[in-house]
């Protein structure tokens, strides 16, 4: 328990027959963003209202700052959380919702004023402060919610998909905003989100969780380049994805057979071996240039600004997709089209089992 | 404010019910006030001052006061944890709870009082438990005392303290209460300054309709505690089925009526006040 100024290990919990977190590990510098990314379900929440402190593991430890606080309860921990639904005080003005931690910390009245009023004016809410709750806007609620949670000078500030009442292009301003003040004040967060691109955005490390546990956490870039697992690569990014067979294995490259041919990999697997192959769509060129060559009919052509993404006819286990910056001349629905990509931005998995 | 302000339809749908309590309720309710300042045919205000000139008179209304205000304090004693409870248990424990609550209404107030003479009589369970735990020396009835007769009233109207409040906490969002957990707030700091204030509205209510009832009642004192001690309900109803005096049940009556009007309307305005300053 001494690495990391977070650090959780092995927490479970179970409800009933359900295990929604399976012996999770994660540890956090100081300063940092963690953003905890994964499908509903998937424990993340679980994780975070443990560290908060609002529910008991059934295993584990929870460590901060060098102080076990695995049995503390959550008004002795430090950790302030920032809910989905906001859970502001409705019968509080907007000023004293952010005073109420310094006034059940018992802070001396003479600071409790300017630090509301710093605060609320770090998250551009200062001309609110004797508002009403009610008269509120979902985006200008986010931010009180965050200027409540942290005026209190927390050691570590959980986020609970803060963003997901607000719509899509306040959010992106938000998200801006959100972590430019984090690192102002210099806080350490935990983020949880189910929203690739947020995740992708905001953080400093991405943990993404599967079924109660954390499949992988790393940067976000290495997270897309390298994703660990096959779950990591269908959630994180979009991918074109083949199954096969290894039939041959040599000097750290497999060769696969595909439904659209034989296709070669970085990896070790014994030939005979179910795996999945997965390539960004970004990696894929439209020629023979690459190792890699199989060719498909179009299916559709998704125009998004930049670029263009191409949808084609795969086999029923698969995917394929290619983003180009423009689409070929004659192209268009039913055009066979050839492809290509190198060895190197292969990704080869061992196939699911959970397939069924 | 552009609308203009022209009758709701649906709000005809409350015209049965307007009609029932005018006939039923108002029209005599109008009578007894007119009887009550019409004496000998020219309205008097004299029946007011002879009823407040007699001492009796001030006991009487100090008797029902006090009781009222016991009974609505136990209830809310009793009523807010239960009601808290209820508002956190899920499923079967909580199906329980209100069944344990709502059940005990169903039984008539006569079939209580055989229950409450077994436990507040001088060898009843309340007087062996306090015997057992050594906090009386000797055995004592409760029946026929102003205690029993606010316990046995409790018994009855607790139910009309819980369920306004349940009914509010039930919708108040659990996790403002971890918010204020996860800011640093203590049990007991969470309880005064988020549950309690955001109950108001339910407690409210609820003291309204126990303190109305408790003030009120007249077969619960017939019962418990007998003649010799009287409120202004019990005084009302000697007054007309006894005495054959209806200038004095008259009086007793809107006595009683504008002070449990006064007492409602008031706790409701402080409450307003109190939710409003904090």
């Amino acid at each position: 328990m001494s690495q990391g100024f977070l650090s959780v290990a092995g927490a479970a919990k179970t409800f009933g027959a359900a295990t929604v977190l399976d012996g999770v590990d994660l540890a956090m510098a100081r300063g940092e963003f963690v953003s905890l990314l994964g499908p509903s379900g998937c424990g993340k929440t679980t994780l975070l209202r443990i560290v908060a402190g609002l529910m008991r593991p059934d295993q584990g430890r929870v460590a901060l700052d060098g102080q076990d606080i695995t049995m503390l309860p959550p008004h002795r921990r430090d950790v302030s959380v920032v809910f989905q639904s906001y859970a502001l005080f409705p019968h509080l003005s907007v000023a004293e919702n952010v005073a109420f931690g310094l006034r059940a910390r018992g802070a001396p009245s003479g600071e409790i004023a300017p630090a509301v009023r710093r605060f609320l004016d770090l998250v551009q809410m200062g001309a609110y402060a004797e508002r009403s709750i009610k008269a509120l806007s979902g985006g200008q609620q986010q931010r009180v919610a965050v200027a409540r949670a942290l005026v209190v000078g927390p050691k570590l500030l959980l986020l609970d998909e803060p963003f997901s009442a607000l719509d899509r292009k306040l959010r992106e301003t938000m998200q801006i905003d959100l972590k430019r003040l984090l690192r102002e004040v210099g806080t350490t967060a935990i983020f949880v989100t189910h929203d690739q691109d947020e995740a992708l955005t905001m953080s400093d490390r991405i943990a993404v969780m599967h079924r109660g546990r954390i499949e992988q956490l790393d940067t976000p870039a290495a997270i897309y380049a390298k994703p660990a697992t096959p779950f990591a690569l269908g959630f994180v990014g979009l991918s074109t994805r083949l199954a096969g067979t290894v039939t041959d294995s040599t000097d750290g490259i497999v060769t696969v057979a595909t439904q659209a041919g034989p296709l070669r990999g970085p990896g070790h697997f014994l030939p005979g071996s179910p795996v999945l192959l997965g390539v960004r769509p970004e990696r894929i060129t439209l020629d023979h240039g690459g190792a890699n060559r199989i060719e498909a009919p179009l299916a559709d052509a998704a125009f998004q600004g930049a670029r263009v993404q191409l949808h084609f006819q795969a086999p029923p286990d698969g995917q394929i997709l290619v983003e180009t910056p423009s689409l070929p001349a004659a192209a268009g629905p039913g055009t066979s089209l050839k492809m290509s990509w190198a060895i190197d931005d292969t990704l080869v998995y061992p196939a699911p089992a959970e397939a069924a | 404010m552009s609308t203009s302000r022209r009758l709701d339809p649906v709000l005809l749908l409350a015209l049965p019910a307007v009609l029932y309590l005018a006939i039923i309720y108002g029209v005599p309710l109008m009578m007894l006030l007119g009887r009550s300042v019409l004496s000998g045919g020219t309205p008097s205000l004299a029946p007011f001052a002879a009823f407040l000139s007699d001492p009796f008179s001030w006991t009487v209304i100090g008797n029902t006061l006090r009781i009222a205000v016991l009974v609505t304090l136990l209830c809310l004693l009793i009523g807010y944890p239960t009601a808290l409870a209820l508002s956190r248990a899920r499923g079967a424990t909580q199906a329980l709870i209100l069944v344990a609550i709502i059940l005990p209404l169903s039984v008539g107030v006569v079939v209580k009082a055989f229950a409450w003479q077994i436990v507040l009589r001088r060898d009843g369970v309340v007087s062996q438990l306090m015997m057992g735990l050594g906090l009386w020396s000797e055995p004592q009835r409760l029946l026929f005392t102003e205690a029993g007769l606010v316990i046995g009233a409790a018994n009855v109207f607790v139910p009309f303290m819980v369920l306004p409040i349940y009914s509010v906490l039930k919708l108040v969002d659990p996790r403002l209460g971890e918010a204020a957990a996860t800011l640093g707030a203590s049990p007991l700091y969470r309880f005064f300054k988020v549950a309690l204030p955001l109950s108001l509205p339910g407690i409210v209510t609820g003291v309204a309709f126990v303190f109305s009832m408790a003030a009120s009642m007249y077969v619960i004192p017939n019962l418990l505690i007998g003649d010799r001690f009287q409120t202004l309900a019990t005084l009302t109803g000697r007054s007309f089925l006894f005495m054959r005096n209806e200038q004095l049940g008259s009086t007793t009556a809107v006595v009683l009526l504008v002070l449990t009007v006064a007492v409602v309307v008031g706790s409701a305005a402080l409450s307003k006040r109190l939710g409003g300053a904090s």
